[in-house]
């Protein structure tokens, strides 16, 4: 259908619209025409995607002077998928001639786009790209120009190279929306590298769908990202764990092994440069002259050489020539085994040691003769080195890269970092295992260059609130902030906090409780009630891995879990990562067939952030109490302290913020849209007290009723029934009288005549 | 044909010389379905079909709702006397003095058997009516030729067969007293046997099938032309809903320990070993490897035990020791390699919208060394390691992926080595389609479906399972009483109805009426239709609301006040009602002289019977709830 939001024609591929939709988009709207970054929050399911790239397109098919480019990041490789669906939807909505001049495309890694039989074969990413630079490395295929036979080549790769140097990529690649999967159907069909010519596409299209990391962690982002324009949009969606992944991705931590290995690598690349003496000094030498005039890399690399950049931002590194005692390829390698030496002698310690970048850079130049500058450029020496000496098998160095990036990090940055080298883990103190981590605490060093460099950013998610916390981490001015409600045609969802067993015991996982036999089996029997009353799909989160491990093999010890399985067939998040996918997907069927089925996850774990239970995937979802940190972490304490002294936010007030946001996260993916419903029991009593709950976001806390929130687990199983029962009933989808929930058209020209009519 | 009359010799054994006479066979005739056949009753002009019935019937979307209104005149077809409404023979020997005179019943006859005549053995014709398979002992006739022995034969197989509802569709023999021309419809035998199976699974069918058809009121055809769904699901279903695995986990098998000495049992069943094949590859492959020429099939399941309860009682080293010193026990413990296999191609399937793997693909913040350790990232086990410790989830998932998959075959769990070959053929039947299906329209299709927002465009079709319904009168009687269940909220029991009348005057109330309707004729229909109404919905609400009560003990609801045998009978007029309405009203509008004929004949007259039995029934219901 088509409306206008002030004054601006919007497409949008479905026949209605919510009205939290259409101001949406009225705010998404302002904050284009002021050309400045948008906080918004929206809850889950009222469809914040499609609202979101209906305006954005449509914005710039009204705004000819302002073309098309769309940076849309998501967290995951599936919910880039589902994006680029939406966007082929509204592809398909669009007039026809603007539909034909755009092109949206998915951009991973080599991993997920590789079509040669052999590279792609392997499991791992890092022995695909390797298998990958084998066959398109530049010297390889120098070599193979002089001796065609005994050097193979990637047959997609030339035809890329081809294409690429006849400047005709373009009609590979017609305008339209490609999903990984089509990029791979257009390779093996063309006969052309799907993840080249996606990378080299990307600076023409209108949109690009990729991971946050290929705009925030600048090891991949200064490869990627580089060339993207400040008119870009770029939207950052689900970003409500925004902070931790720019931390994440300005982290490092060193064991024993990696030190191990670095040496390894070292003794290696010390072998190769004796052979490179004897066979081709010369290259050498060219590499010398070069870095005196500057850095390595200067963007003129063939895109096939590309890898992981420097883990620093682009903007702090200082545009300036290698300093002469590591221009030498024997002096950098002394420098790197005296590092590699003095963070083994670090590693030896007997206790732990909290320190700042700056004494920790000062007691490596007095101990190993290494100084700031010398660190700084490490990470670009390394890679400089390793091309001269034309290494193709990268993955085998991660151990030494690993090192130059931490030096790399605490030579350039002095401030909101800590380093913290414990010699075991706090839980295990028998056993000796030693580490130096270096991590970050200031979210907002790894984005601003993001919020510098594009003129609109849009952070965006379903639990954004306190919406006021956003800016302060990150560091930026919104020019939009706004947190819109939920129009409900009917309370379909249905919060509750159950505090106590069946047998009015509290149940809660407090440090003290957790194990107490009385709540693990009162936490089962809640689960078994439940699972008898709920049809399809029930989900359940638990606080931690190792809780989870622990609580449902008590269940199967007491019995419980072969009692649940009567009703209900029962999946498992594992760490592995294949094992849970394929667990997901038979979850799935059996909702799906009607048998029915329970999901046990983690909250903060890989299914809690993206994977969606919406409709009869999830009728139900229990969250086993209050997914808090592990506050004895040392980074963790580290952070807070660093938190309080920057930004004045309390200790206690940052935990229970992040704990309940993800508490909402994981509650929040059973419902899709107002069509759908879902009950929500947060099992713990520390959710009855008002501090822990007032931080749920706003669309969960208006449906929590106050006699929902001191529940024992038979209340909740009668409220649960009368919920399902209303909720089987058929209702009106448009909403009635003046509380429309489902606008159409005509309606939205009505509001338009209103609006002119005052 | 209702009678034939053959010349034959009975003989009581094989050597008996047999006694001449006349064997006469007897067949009932299409009788009038009257079984409550009451004097006064046969006279009422009621509104003839029960109110409640066509409601019902009406819910099911058979008959239109003009149906109500239809009311007709009904007189009871007595064409002939109840001498022939039971089918029987009858022997008469020559000599009238002879002690062998028979008078059977076919209802005593449960088989009948024949010998081969051919000209190389003097064998004579013999037919013989076997009173019980089990015990033997019966009537043997003799005959002069063949030809009157197939005759007769024919006809047995025919009253048997109609007995046991089970008869073949008759291709060949029109029925004597047919009233229609058509002519029978040309069955395959695949098409026939699908019809003898249905009659076989649906009791109720079948007793439909033996009133009308076998009855001649209605031609084959005609009965299945009703049915055309139920011939065509089971055309397309090919095969019937399989049982499939149950969700307990018994690959699980507890040790029990006696408590006096070190030893634990386990003990095992085809069930279990089936389950333990199914969720565990390397075992069956190594079972089909090892067992019976290597090691005795306990043996192999000794040393499978010993593995196990090494892992569960976590005894890492010993569980090492024992597998470096005896190789096929190491089998047990390592990781299951075909499983991993299967996984690799597998994920390649998946639903891209929950592909977690590919997420690993695009992380480069948790490269080794980068990134924050977070709980569980830490317990990263050695996946290099050959003895992996095996965890209780990777047990929950891989039952339950073998539950959802479900039981490929359905061979009978005799002994382990059919499960074993079972297992292996069917997953040999299973394509090893490895190419990764980029172009696969399925797969596109779901990740439309899950991106949509479903309420912001119109419905959409989804695939469904066809539900396959053992009783369906116990299926919708329950799921009626569950729907009253969820409307009437807490107001359980029933409601105290005042009534007005006590039971001496609603009996006497109820003699009045008949005598007046003796006086008065059949001029006014017996109960006005409001109140007949009226009747029936408390009737329907009270059946389901006794029924929802008492589930488990249906025979005290309302319709368990009646007689056994008297509901029975009404359940059976029920459905023949049902099915004559079907008929009678899918004949409108009568356009040819067949269907004149059919509905004049043969639907009216049978219909008229038994709703006039079910009327009465109704009456004495009516006298229950005033009662």
């Amino acid at each position: 259908m088509k409306f206008d939001v002030e004054g601006m024609t919007v497409h949008f591929p479905y026949a209605a619209i919510y009205p939290e939709q259409h101001a949406y988009m009225g705010e998404l709207k302002r904050a284009l025409d002021a050309r400045g970054h948008a906080l918004l929050e929206m809850p889950t399911g009222t469809g914040k995607t499609a609202a979101l790239i209906s305006l954005i397109t449509s914005y710039s098919l009204a705004n000819p002077a302002r073309p098309l480019r769309l940076i849309y990041c998501t967290r995951t490789v599936h919910e880039m998928e589902k994006t680029l669906a939406e966007l082929r939807l509204l592809f398909s909505h669009l007039p026809p001639a603007a539909a034909r001049s755009l092109l949206a495309l998915g951009l991973s890694s080599r991993k997920n786009l590789c079509v040669h039989p052999q590279a792609s074969a392997s499991a791992a990413r890092d022995s695909v790209d390797t298998a990958c630079r084998r066959l398109t490395a530049s010297w390889v295929r120098d070599k193979a120009a002089s001796d065609p036979e005994s050097t193979p080549l990637c047959d997609f790769f030339e035809s890329f190279d081809r294409a690429a140097s006849a400047g005709d990529l373009a009609s590979y690649m017609p305008p339209g929306v490609y999903t990984l999967s089509d990029l791979r159907a257009l390779g093996r069909e063309r006969r052309i590298c799907p993840y080249f010519l996606a990378r080299q596409m990307v600076k023409y299209a209108n949109i690009v769908v990729y991971s946050y990391q290929y705009l925030l962690d600048p090891k991949v982002a200064s490869i990627v990202s580089r060339e993207m324009q400040k008119e870009c949009v770029v939207v950052f969606d689900e970003a409500h764990n925004i902070d931790n992944v720019c931390i994440e991705a300005l982290s490092v931590s060193i064991r024993k092994q990696t030190l191990e290995g670095a040496e390894r690598n070292l003794r290696r690349i010390s072998q190769e440069i004796d052979r490179f003496k004897a066979t081709d000094a010369n290259r050498l030498r060219a590499e010398y002259n070069r870095l005196v005039d500057g850095l390595a890399q200067k963007g003129n690399l063939p895109i096939s050489d590309a890898w992981l950049a420097n883990p620093a931002l682009p903007d702090d590194i200082l545009k300036e020539a290698v300093p002469g005692n590591i221009r030498r390829a024997e002096h950098f390698l002394a420098v790197l085994r005296r590092l590699v030496r003095f963070l083994d002698g670090r590693l030896e310690t007997e206790n732990v040691e909290n320190e700042m970048p700056v004494s920790f850079v000062a007691s490596i130049h007095s101990q190993a003769g290494i100084d700031q500058k010398m660190l700084r450029f490490c990470y670009d020496r390394l890679h400089s080195l390793m091309l001269t000496l034309e290494i193709t098998d990268t993955d085998e160095f991660m151990h030494i890269q690993t090192v130059c990036d931490f030096a790399t990090l605490i030579g350039t940055y002095t401030r909101g970092f800590s380093i913290i080298t414990e010699p075991y883990d706090e839980r295990m103190p028998d056993i000796r295992d030693p580490v130096i981590q270096l991590s970050c605490h200031d979210a907002s060093l790894a984005i601003q260059p993001v919020f510098d460099r594009f003129q609109t950013v849009v952070i965006t998610s379903g639990t954004l609130s306190p919406i006021d916390l956003y800016p302060r981490l990150l560091n930026f001015n919104p020019v939009i902030s706004r947190s819109f409600t939920m129009s409900l045609t009917r309370d379909c969802i249905c919060p509750m906090v159950l505090t106590r067993g069946s047998d009015q015991l509290p149940v809660s996982t407090k440090f003290d409780m957790r194990s107490d036999p009385g709540v693990v089996r009162n936490y089962g029997r809640l689960l078994l009630e439940m699972s008898s009353a709920v049809p399809d799909g029930i989900v359940c989160f638990f606080v931690s891995y190792s809780y989870m491990d622990g609580i449902v093999n008590s269940w199967n010890e007491m019995g419980i879990l072969q009692d649940i399985m009567q009703h209900k067939l029962v999946f498992i998040e594992t760490p592995d990562v294949v094992e849970t996918t394929l667990a997901l997907d038979n979850y799935r069927k059996a909702c799906d067939c009607g048998r029915g089925a329970i999901f046990f996850s983690v909250a903060r774990g890989k299914v809690a952030e993206g994977i969606d239970f919406d409709r009869h995937y999830g009728r139900l979802v229990i969250m086993f109490g209050v997914p808090f940190q592990y506050t004895l972490s040392r980074i963790l304490l580290a952070r807070l302290e660093y938190l309080r002294e920057t930004f004045q936010i309390k200790e206690g007030d940052f935990l229970t913020f992040d704990a309940l946001r993800q508490a909402a996260q994981c509650v929040g993916r059973v419902i899709r849209s107002k069509a759908d419903y879902g009950m929500m029991i947060f099992a713990d009593k520390r959710y009855s007290r008002h501090d822990k709950r007032s931080k749920l976001p706003g669309w969960i806390l208006s449906h929590l009723h106050d006699a929902h929130l001191n529940l024992s687990t038979d209340m909740a199983l009668h409220i649960a029934r009368e919920f399902l029962r209303r909720m089987a009933q058929p209702y009106d989808k448009t909403g009635s009288g003046g509380n429309k929930t489902l606008l159409t058209e005509e309606d939205l020209q009505n509001m338009a005549l209103d609006a002119m009519e005052m | 044909m209702g009678s034939m009359t053959i010349g034959a010799k009975y003989k009581t054994t094989l050597k008996d010389p047999g006694t001449t006479g006349v064997l006469r066979m007897v067949r009932a005739r299409p009788a009038p379905l009257s079984l409550l056949s009451s004097d006064w009753l046969g006279r009422f002009n009621l509104a003839p079909v029960p109110y409640w019935l066509l409601l019902r019937e009406r819910g099911r979307g058979c008959v239109d709702s003009s149906a109500r209104r239809a009311s007709f005149r009904w007189d009871v077809a007595c064409r002939e006397g109840f001498d022939q409404n039971e089918d029987k023979f009858t022997f008469t020997p020559n000599d009238p003095r002879s002690a062998m005179k028979l008078n059977v019943d076919f209802q005593s006859i449960k088989g009948h058997k024949f010998n081969k005549v051919d000209g190389s053995k003097p064998m004579p014709p013999l037919l013989n009516l076997s009173k019980d398979s089990d015990k033997g002992g019966g009537y043997m006739f003799e005959f002069d030729n063949g030809t009157n022995r197939d005759l007769c034969r024919d006809f047995v197989a025919r009253v048997l067969g109609k007995q046991q509802g089970t008869v073949p569709p008759r291709l060949n023999v029109l029925p004597e007293n047919s009233i229609t021309s058509t002519r029978p419809e040309q069955l395959s035998s695949v098409e026939m046997q699908q019809r003898m199976k249905l009659l076989q699974e649906d009791s109720e069918l079948q007793k439909l099938h033996k009133k009308f058809v076998l009855g001649n009121i209605l031609q084959e055809s005609e009965f299945w032309a009703t049915r055309k769904n139920l011939l065509d699901d089971e055309a397309n279903k090919g095969s019937k809903q399989r049982p499939g695995f149950k969700s307990a986990m018994l690959a699980d098998v507890r040790p029990s320990a006696d408590g006096r000495t070190n030893k634990v049992t386990f003990s095992l069943t085809t069930e279990i070993i089936h389950q333990i094949f199914a969720e565990k590859p390397a075992v069956h492959r190594a079972f089909l490897d090892f067992v019976p020429k290597k090691m005795s099939e306990k043996d192999f399941w000794t040393k499978y035990f010993r593995a196990e309860y090494l892992v569960r009682t976590k005894n890492t080293v010993a569980a090492a020791a024992e597998a470096a010193e005896d190789e096929e026990l190491a089998i047990f413990l390592k990781n299951d390699d075909i499983l991993a296999k299967e996984a690799r191609l597998k994920i390649k399937r998946v639903d891209p919208t929950l592909d977690m793997e590919a997420d690993a693909g695009d992380d480069y913040i948790h490269l080794p060394g980068h990134g924050i350790i977070h709980d569980g990232s830490k317990e990263t086990n050695d996946t290099d390691s050959d003895f992996a410790r095996r965890t209780l989830s990777q047990d929950l998932n891989r039952h339950a992926a073998v539950v959802l998959e479900g039981r490929s075959s359905d061979v009978e769990l005799t002994n382990t080595n059919t499960v074993a070959e079972a297992l292996a053929k069917s997953k040999k039947e299973l394509p090893s389609s490895s190419a990764s299906d980029d172009s696969n329209h399925e797969r596109l299709a779901k990740v439309a479906r899950m991106t949509e927002i479903e309420d912001l465009q119109g419905p959409r079709s989804l695939p469904y399972a066809p539900l396959c319904i053992k009783d369906p009168r116990e299926y919708f009687d329950s799921q009626q009483a569950n729907a009253l269940r969820s409307l009437g909220g807490n107001n359980d029991g029933r409601r105290i109805r005042s009534s007005r009348l006590s039971a001496d005057d609603a009996f006497h109330y109820l003699l009045d009426q008949i005598s007046s309707i003796k006086v008065n004729g059949l001029s006014c229909p017996v109960v006005h239709s409001d109140v007949a109404l009226k009747v029936l919905n408390e009737l329907n609400e009270g059946i389901s609301r006794s029924r929802r009560l008492n589930l488990k003990n249906p025979q005290e609801g309302l319709l368990g006040q009646i007689p056994q045998c008297t509901r029975a009978e009404l359940m059976d007029h029920w459905t023949a009602i049902q099915e004559l309405l079907r008929h009678f009203w899918s004949s409108y509008p009568i356009t040819t002289t067949v269907l004149y004929n059919k509905v004049n004949f043969n639907t009216v007259a049978s219909l008229s019977s038994s709703s006039a039995a079910c009327g009465a029934t109704e009456l004495f219901l009516f006298f229950l709830l005033s009662y």
